[in-house]
């Protein structure tokens, strides 16, 4: 059995390891991008706030491909799938054939379109080598601005103001994670930024970037000029699916998959930030490009190609972050704006430096969001994702002493 | 192997194990001595009410396999092999969370350790007293608990022991209660007075 894995992020790599585990002699392929060792993508964030050195971004050996008998093909992206001879194509037209495969490619940053993007000092947030290049330019900057408020430019904002810069975070939504989190705590976690120093802007489009050499201002559409001498544009992922013969499987925003993780080509598999599949508590499809997530989906989509039928029940978007002295933990759907049949209750806010919202449908907890007193959210998650009837009045779960003891 | 089995039914919430684990886990090792300790030395078992107000001990299952684990982002978790114990690695730990999202008990707390690095705050909770057990004792929480709600034996022992216990209360041989009286009586008037203030 010949198992090819496009991707050496965590879904690749668990997957990689959960075959092993249980074929000793099945041979692996693995296709990947970057040549860095394995590494834990998320804490680039911590990298570049200076909380922890580029040195332990690891988290496999250096011998990792070689230790678990994997034949390793980096530094190269897959440009094709010929489904029908089952074979990979490489980028410089080599071909890799395969019995069982895994798209595990996970996401890019999302580009933008704008002048001057080819200035010194204007980051992706992505990988290794952009943290790298970030902490490298941090010596001669003092001014930062930071395109997005979503997860990657809220983290980029938050390491940047960390390594005490001046930063400038420019947002569509009018407060940064509007995605993760509901509208007080979002302005809470705004706050918390705004009182360490970040500057927001709300509703500015950005045109172009000026500059000789090194970036020196960013232009926006009204024309006016954003003086910064370094720039992180943090506008989110996109599944990197654009090699896919979309006649053959079948791509949404990512690609489709079953919850055996299998797309809907015969032994063609999906998992991590490429994959779109169940959302338990959106209840629809759904892309969570996480790393958890993707962890947990490589593992189960090694079991499915190694012959072991195992189901992933379905995906779950969860974060959880420090924000200087706020705790924040979000899970599920924490925001359903226009839909029907939810009910919200929430204790704390603003005020009180402390917050929890939880959102049920019917008898079922969907999405809970806690600032401070994060301790508990994993038992929240749990109800969450193993889709628990509640037995307690969701008030209870508010109450600070709620603890596992209570759901028995 | 012995592991901590933990019988909620005989809990009576006295917080006795919170105080030996601290202590157990303080450099000084006396619990006078560890409440004067900076950083706090603090416990890793957590006594919480609960949903009728009985004590419920709450620790860390080590579970096979750990979500913990496979969620922490630095690395920071692994399990020894010979006693299954899931560990922390305080020196990989970057604090961030992850953990407190994987576990389902809600048993890791996030705080500096006087075994840690210094003023850096870490993940902690139970390593089943490691230390405690090299040099034969066993964990000070089951050392402590006087209402046999923590007990240090094999899994299989103490799930023979409940189906024995659980058998003879249904053929009503009862004789020998399960909970002993006056554990019973507690936790009865603590539900009625949580009852009585509901109404």
């Amino acid at each position: 059995m010949k198992h090819v894995i496009i991707g050496n992020g965590i879904a690749g790599v668990s997957a990689a390891e959960v075959i092993r585990e249980l074929d000793a002699t099945a041979a692996i392929t693995m296709i990947g991008d970057e040549t860095f060792p394995p590494y834990s993508r998320p804490m680039i964030s911590y990298v570049l706030e200076g909380s922890q050195s580029h040195a332990k971004l690891p988290i496999r050996s250096a011998d990792f491909y070689n230790e678990l008998g994997i034949e390793p093909i980096l530094g190269q992206r897959a440009a094709g799938i010929e489904v029908e001879s089952c074979q990979v194509v490489l980028a410089n037209g080599a071909t890799v054939p395969y019995d069982r495969l895994l798209i595990a490619t996970g996401a890019d940053p999302r580009p933008i379109k704008a002048d001057g993007l080819g200035l010194k000092n204007i980051f992706y947030m992505r990988t290794q080598a952009h943290a790298a290049a970030q902490v490298a330019a941090l010596d001669n900057a003092r001014k930062a601005v930071v395109l997005g408020g979503g997860l990657v430019g809220f983290k980029a904002a938050y390491g940047l103001l960390k390594r005490g810069l001046a930063v400038t975070m420019l947002i569509t939504s009018g407060y940064p994670l509007a995605m993760q989190v509901d509208l007080v705590a979002g302005q809470m976690i705004l706050a918390e930024m705004v009182r360490h120093g970040l500057t927001v802007e709300v509703g500015v489009t950005v045109q172009g970037f000026a500059g000789s050499k090194r970036v020196e201002a960013v232009v926006t559409d009204t024309g006016r000029l954003l003086d910064c001498d370094l720039v992180i544009i943090g506008k989110g992922v996109l599944p990197c699916r654009d090699f896919i013969p979309k006649d053959r499987v079948e791509v949404d925003l990512g690609v489709v998959v079953d919850e055996y993780l299998q797309t809907s080509a015969a032994n063609i598999y999906a998992a991590g930030d490429v994959a779109e599949l169940h959302d338990l508590a959106r209840d629809c499809r759904w892309v969570n490009a996480l790393w958890p997530e993707a962890a947990n989906q490589g593992r189960v989509a090694g079991y499915n190609m190694a012959g072991i039928r195992l189901a992933y029940p379905g995906s779950l978007s969860r974060n959880v972050m420090r924000v200087f002295d706020l705790d924040v933990l979000t899970v599920g759907n924490t925001d359903p704006r226009d839909e029907d049949g939810f009910v919200t209750v929430s204790t704390g806010g603003q005020a009180n430096r402390f917050y929890r919202r939880l959102v049920i449908k019917e008898d079922r907890l969907v999405g809970a969001v806690l600032i401070g007193d994060i301790e508990q959210g994993g038992v929240l998650r749990a109800l969450i994702e193993n889709r628990t009837p509640l037995r307690l009045p969701a008030e209870r779960l508010l109450r600070p002493g709620f603890n596992f003891g209570q759901l028995l | 192997m012995n592991q901590v089995v933990v019988h909620p039914e005989r809990c009576v919430g006295c917080m006795q194990c919170m105080l030996a684990c601290a202590t157990a886990h303080s450099r000084n090792g006396t619990l006078f001595g560890a409440t004067l300790e900076r950083p706090q030395p603090k416990p890793r078992i957590h006594v919480g009410a609960g949903r009728f107000n009985e004590g419920f001990p709450n620790r860390c299952r080590h579970c096979q396999p750990a979500p913990c684990q496979s969620a922490c982002l630095a690395g920071a978790i692994n399990r020894i092999a010979s006693t299954g114990t899931v560990m922390i690695n305080l020196d990989r730990c970057i604090n961030c969370a992850s953990c407190a999202m994987a576990c389902p008990y809600g048993v890791i707390r996030f705080h500096e350790d006087p075994f840690g690095p210094p003023n850096r705050p870490i993940a902690v909770k139970c390593d089943n007293c490691s230390n405690r057990v090299v040099k034969g004792l066993i964990p000070a929480c089951v050392e402590v608990c006087k209402a046999g709600a923590l007990t240090w034996e094999a899994v299989d022992d103490a799930m023979r022991r409940k189906n024995r216990e659980v058998a003879r209360a249904m053929t009503g041989e009862a004789d020998c209660p399960n909970v002993p009286a006056g554990v019973a009586l507690l936790k009865f008037i603590k539900r009625a007075e949580l009852e009585l203030n509901e109404r």
